[in-house]
């Protein structure tokens, strides 16, 4: 959570004995992340002013001319929309040339004057908004009236103003005051406690509080004050909530809201004529109860939320938000102020379903969202009420605390050795005291162990390590040496899969493919336009419950549709195309988390010359076919030693006449060919798109290291072959029945041409082959060859029907 | 015809061959003093047969030698003009090498996969080695085994996205897109028992708008390291060799204290920056503070040890997370993050 701390509060409660970057810096590094150092940066043209004259602008209705004195001894006149100035306020005024903020656009701009209306402003009184120090731009923004004219606005008003993220495990640093306790400890200076008011334990009269479920409220205070005079905060408190990214609102809010501020525990402030009963309730909500919230809404109030209720009925949504019916107004004069522990999952839970939760929700909710310590309730109550009677004219007449089920304060024994045996660094017994004490632990020695008890607002303290860490980082981890971990390692595991597939990422990218990387959650539409009726082509995906865009709302069950959107968007400025993805596809599994299955996806189209538009003089132009999708296929499967084949299989998606698809056991481990026209058409892809898949533990579980042998030792034959078969038969066929005939002396056999002419007649084709024919055992003669010829021509002739031409 | 004679014949055959002046030349003095037919010194073998018995050696041995001669001067010349021709030739040919090639198709790694390897490969020289999990996770392992039950406020350091089974959903068991690599750590802890050393890249998933430096879809690496006697000292001397392997020797290391539930103490990492070095306020690299900030680490916290199985008293070790795209985006100046996943391939093709 991000809070900010003005300066000038921080030095109430600590002494800062070094310059706020260097503070800056060490809190960095040992307390909490400080974000940034905001600084005033009002230039000496902005100044205080009093209001001397208001008239009517004589050419508009909702102008008036305001003319003002700033110490420059020759008042001015300015042109001013706003309604809230009277005779003799104070005011900022910037005069021309001075840099505000634009109201309109919220950037810094130059002030220039111009006539409005035909009269020219010569300045400008300015709002908060003109300051930057809130988007409040309604009226002026009021100074306190005892403020001199003329003087510097960043002198008398100005704040450095520390901007902290803060970590959920420590609620206690919520407040100035927590803050102030670790510059103590990180300073070794002392620290001053807020000044509170003396409360007798004497219960109020028309006041109490009861606590229904002691669970969700630990804890239950209230003070009954009367005599409080409804007015304006004073001018320095409005000054520190408005540097504190606070709004003012009127004495008895500002002043809940500045103890919050300081000590990080929220309060509530009734108007006690609204209490019926003259009780405070903390219960759970009726079914069906709903509530006015002060933001105007009539909220039902979910189950399980826990509400501050009279003797009647729900008051307000405890800790989160009050309601509208008792809230202060300006007639008020009773104050029944509350001041309560919660448990914080249950505000966590309420929070998140009333929509109030994180950086836009209450304040209050967001500090009892965190485990605040119970014992800050009576503190904080006390300091409201010193403030109520001092800026409010209010009568303490008793306070009430319930706190059935007091907690018990935690208390750590532990070794001094166990600091540089967590740490590595000697920090010795008498150094872990001192900071421990800074930090206003108590912590004693007894022998060889350190006993600590944190001060009652630390929550987070439970353990050994948590001690370690609050001596290491006040001690400073830029002490810790450096050093590289000895000792025994670990055996190693072989990870196959892993293995093999950077071996697939390199071949592909050898073989001039570009890998992409691609969004794991996609739109489900895709799986829709993946074949030409829509039918699915993988299973039914996971969903994401809360999507952050439809466009990424389903775990990818394939890897398909995101190669067609990479292609698709890529080919809108270039010509050609060859991407592949490696990436795990995500498939349901029952009562499981689902199968991620490793999957290659490839995608070619275009232009198949490896260049760039009008590069291509020493190759002719052409585009990528079915073949050279399955040369890379083919070359990866040889480069990474893959026997597979087995069944085949459908390739939905994919062009019915050019695409092939193998399966092993049911499951489809390769599909390869040209993707459907119809669905390249619903991508706005070229029809001539090719695509292949490959499951990757599939191929990996049938690659075998290859068996080497010693390069041959005696020369080869080489014999070309024409073989005329129907034009059906698949070229597999041939080659299977060429290679089972030959032998194994057969070493390779090649395709050289394919024909279909008017020579063979209809409906057949021929192809021509080379075959390398080589013994391992000696130098084939003519006969050798000549028999195995023979014999493979038998074979084509008996099994295909095949004619041989020479 | 006498040894001296043959001398004499060798010395005339040699002072002609050198002078040849090319091929046609050459051959021309090789057949008038070698050819097969009336070549002069092949004339002068058939001589032999009619001298006495007593001269045949002395005239034979002249012979062989005016032969060896006039081959090696044939060989010798035979060098000279083909290395002078090879000259004329070398002079005359010109081929604009200027000229574009025939090119190869090229293909590149993506930049992410880059990174993961180069992050695995730089671990494992510290004994590390690389493990992958689940990216889809239950609740369980993505947050209550590291210390983060339901309701726990630094969940909201994690805004996840939950995942639906369309084949049933087990409301006790929750499933998300893992918003850290960190429920690796409890997994390997599972299957493994101490020393351990494992380093795990991969993807990850949170609720969260993206920008310049942040996607809802992203890449981390989580290590970890388990042993009897580990500290924070060998954690950040672990993150300092890594960041001098990654970024050069002469890197400087800073921690500084952070929270995560389910390590105690925690700190985050921040490495001087390489591009500036502290020296300029503008820097585009650190932002103009001179650090940055790199990965989340600390000590496993006792309460995820002991959930696991382990001793705490026995077994202690660092953890640390951090991100793969900020690496990348640190080491090749990537402008912006959600480019890695634009997949263009103008973009792609620069890596």
């Amino acid at each position: 959570m991000l809070i900010k701390v003005p300066v000038s509060w921080l030095r109430e409660y600590v002494d800062i004995t070094v310059p706020i970057d260097e503070l800056a810096l060490r809190l960095h590094m040992s307390s909490t992340e400080v974000k940034g150092v905001e600084r005033p940066w009002w230039g000496d043209k902005i100044r205080t002013a009093r209001v001397e004259k208001l008239e009517k602008h004589p050419n508009a209705d909702k102008l008036q001319l305001a003319t003002v004195e700033y110490g420059a001894g020759s008042p001015k006149t300015v042109v001013t929309g706003a309604t809230n100035l009277k005779e003799g306020a104070i005011v900022p005024y910037a005069d021309e040339g001075a840099e505000i903020i634009d109201g309109h656009t919220g950037e810094r701009a130059t002030l220039r004057g111009k006539p409005m209306r035909g009269i020219k402003s010569e300045g400008m009184v300015l709002s908060q908004k003109e300051l930057g120090l809130s988007d409040e731009h309604e009226g002026i923004h009021l100074l306190d009236s005892k403020l001199p004219v003329g003087a510097l606005l960043r002198e008398v008003l100005g704040e450095t103003v520390l901007a902290l993220e803060l970590q959920p495990n420590r609620p206690d640093c919520l407040g100035v005051v927590g803050i102030a306790r670790e510059v103590a400890a990180i300073l070794a200076t002392s620290l001053r406690e807020p000044p509170l008011e003396r409360l007798g334990d004497q219960p109020p009269k028309g006041l109490d509080v009861r606590i229904e479920d002691e669970q969700a409220c630990p804890r239950f205070a209230a003070a009954l004050l009367t005599g409080v005079r409804i007015g304006p905060s004073p001018a320095w408190m409005q000054a520190r909530l408005i540097a504190a990214g606070m709004r003012p609102i009127d004495n008895v809010v500002d002043i809940t809201n500045y103890v919050m501020l300081e000590l990080g525990q929220p309060l509530h402030a009734y108007d006690h004529r609204k209490l019926r009963g003259g009780v405070l309730v903390a219960r759970q909500a009726h079914r069906g109860e709903s509530l006015r919230t002060l933001d105007g809404l009539d909220r039902l109030l979910p189950e399980g939320t826990l509400v501050i209720a009279d003797a009647e009925r729900a008051l307000g949504v405890a800790g989160i938000l009050g309601g509208e019916d008792s809230e202060i107004r300006e007639d008020t004069t009773t104050v029944a102020l509350e001041c309560a522990s919660f448990e914080p999952r249950g505000i966590g839970r309420t929070a998140t379903k009333l929509d109030l939760r994180g950086s836009s929700g209450s304040a209050a909710a967001r500090r009892f969202s965190w485990d605040l310590s119970p014992e800050l309730v009576p503190i904080a109550l006390a300091r409201a009420c010193k403030l109520l009677r001092e800026h409010a004219g209010a009568k303490v007449e008793g306070v009430v605390d319930r706190y059935p089920n007091p907690r018990r304060r935690v208390s750590v024994r532990m070794k001094f050795s166990d600091v540089p045996r967590v740490m590595g660094i000697d920090i010795d017994r008498a150094e872990t005291l001192d900071i421990l004490r800074r930090l206003q632990f108590t912590a004693a020695a007894d022998g060889d162990t350190l006993v600590a008890t944190p001060p009652v607002v630390r929550t987070d303290i439970a353990i050994a390590e948590d001690i370690v860490e609050e001596v290491g980082r006040i001690a400073g981890y830029e002490r810790l040496p450096i050093r590289i971990p000895d000792g025994q390692l670990p055996l190693a595991e072989r990870h196959p899969l892993e293995e093999f597939r950077e071996r697939a990422r390199d071949g592909l990218a050898g073989f001039g493919v570009q890998e992409i990387v691609s969004y794991s959650l996609i739109d489900p539409e895709w799986l829709k336009q993946l074949t030409a009726d829509g039918s699915p082509i993988a299973p039914e995906p996971l969903r994401v419950l809360n999507p952050t865009t439809l466009a990424q709302s389903v775990a990818r069950p394939t890897l398909r549709a995101s190669l067609l959107d990479a292609a698709r968007r890529n080919l809108r400025n270039r010509a050609s195309v060859a991407i592949f993805e490696i990436a795990p596809v995500y498939l349901p599994r029952r009562a499981d988390l689902p199968e991620e299955r490793w999957t290659i996806g490839m995608l070619i189209a275009g232009n198949a010359q490896p260049v760039k538009d009008g590069e291509t003089w020493l190759t002719a132009e052409r585009r990528f076919d079915v073949r050279d999708l399955q040369g890379i296929v083919d070359g990866l499967s040889d480069l990474l030693d893959v026997k597979t084949a087995g069944d085949r299989a459908d390739a939905p998606g994919l062009h019915p006449g050019r695409s092939i698809a193998f399966a092993r056991e049911g499951r489809t481990h390769m599909v390869s060919g040209q993707l459907d026209p119809r669905v390249a058409e619903k991508w706005e892809l070229p029809a001539e798109t090719f695509l292949a898949e490959i499951d990757l533990a599939v191929w990996q579980a049938s690659s075998r290291p290859p068996r080497v042998a010693a390069p041959p030792r005696f020369p080869a034959a080489l014999r070309d072959l024409a073989v005329v078969v129907d034009d059906a038969t698949p070229y597999a066929e041939v080659e299977r029945a060429i290679r089972s005939a030959a032998g194994k002396d057969l070493e390779s056999v090649s395709l050289l041409d394919l024909y279909r002419g008017p020579q063979l007649g209809a409906g057949k084709k021929s192809f021509t082959f080379r075959l390398v024919l080589r013994s391992q055992t000696g130098t084939l003669g003519e006969a050798d060859v000549d028999r195995i010829i023979r014999r493979v021509a038998g074979r084509l002739q008996q099994a295909l029907g095949a004619s041989i031409r020479e | 015809m006498a040894g001296e004679d043959l001398k004499e014949l060798a010395d005339r055959a040699v002072a002609e061959i050198t002078a040849a002046a090319d091929d046609a030349a050459l051959e021309a003095a090789r057949v008038k003093y070698l050819g097969r037919k009336d070549g002069a010194l092949t004339e002068a073998m058939k001589g032999i047969a009619k001298l006495p018995a007593a001269e045949k050696p002395a005239y034979g041995a002249a012979v062989n030698d005016a032969k060896r001669r006039i081959e090696g001067a044939l060989d010798e010349r035979g060098r000279a003009l083909r290395s002078k021709a090879l000259e004329r030739d070398l002079g005359a040919e010109r081929e604009d090498m200027t000229l574009p090639p025939r090119r190869v198709r090229v293909g590149r790694l993506h930049p992410i996969s880059q990174t993961v390897r180069e992050v695995s490969r730089v671990f494992a020289t510290m004994g590390f080695e690389t493990v992958e999990g689940p990216e889809i996770e239950w609740d369980y392992y993505n947050f209550e085994a590291l210390n983060i039950p339901p309701g726990h406020p630094a969940r909201e350091k994690w805004d996840t996205l939950w995942m639906s089974n369309p084949l049933g959903d087990d409301p006790s068991r929750p499933i998300l897109g893992r918003t850290h690599t960190s429920p690796m750590q409890v997994r390997i802890m599972e299957q493994r028992k101490p020393p351990i050393r494992v380093v795990i890249p991969g993807r990850c998933y949170r609720y969260e708008a993206t920008d310049a430096i942040r996607e809802s879809i992203f890449f981390q690496y989580e290590g970890l390291a388990i042993d009897e006697k580990l500290t924070m000292a060998d954690l950040k001397g672990v993150l300092y060799s890594f960041a001098r392997q990654i970024f050069g020797s002469d890197r400087k290391i800073r921690f500084r204290v952070d929270y995560f539930p389910f390590t105690e103490p925690s700190a985050e990492i921040a490495f001087d920056c390489f591009a500036c070095e502290g020296s300029d306020p503008a820097c585009r690299v650190c932002g103009g503070d001179g650090w940055i900030e790199a990965a989340g680490c600390g000590m496993v916290h006792p309460d995820v040890l002991r959930r696991v199985g382990y001793d705490p008293a026995r077994y202690q070790g660092f953890a640390f997370g951090g991100g793969i795209e900020r690496l990348a985006m640190l080491r090749t100046g990537a402008p912006d993050i959600r480019l890695f996943y634009q997949n263009d391939l103008r973009y792609l093709e620069q890596f």
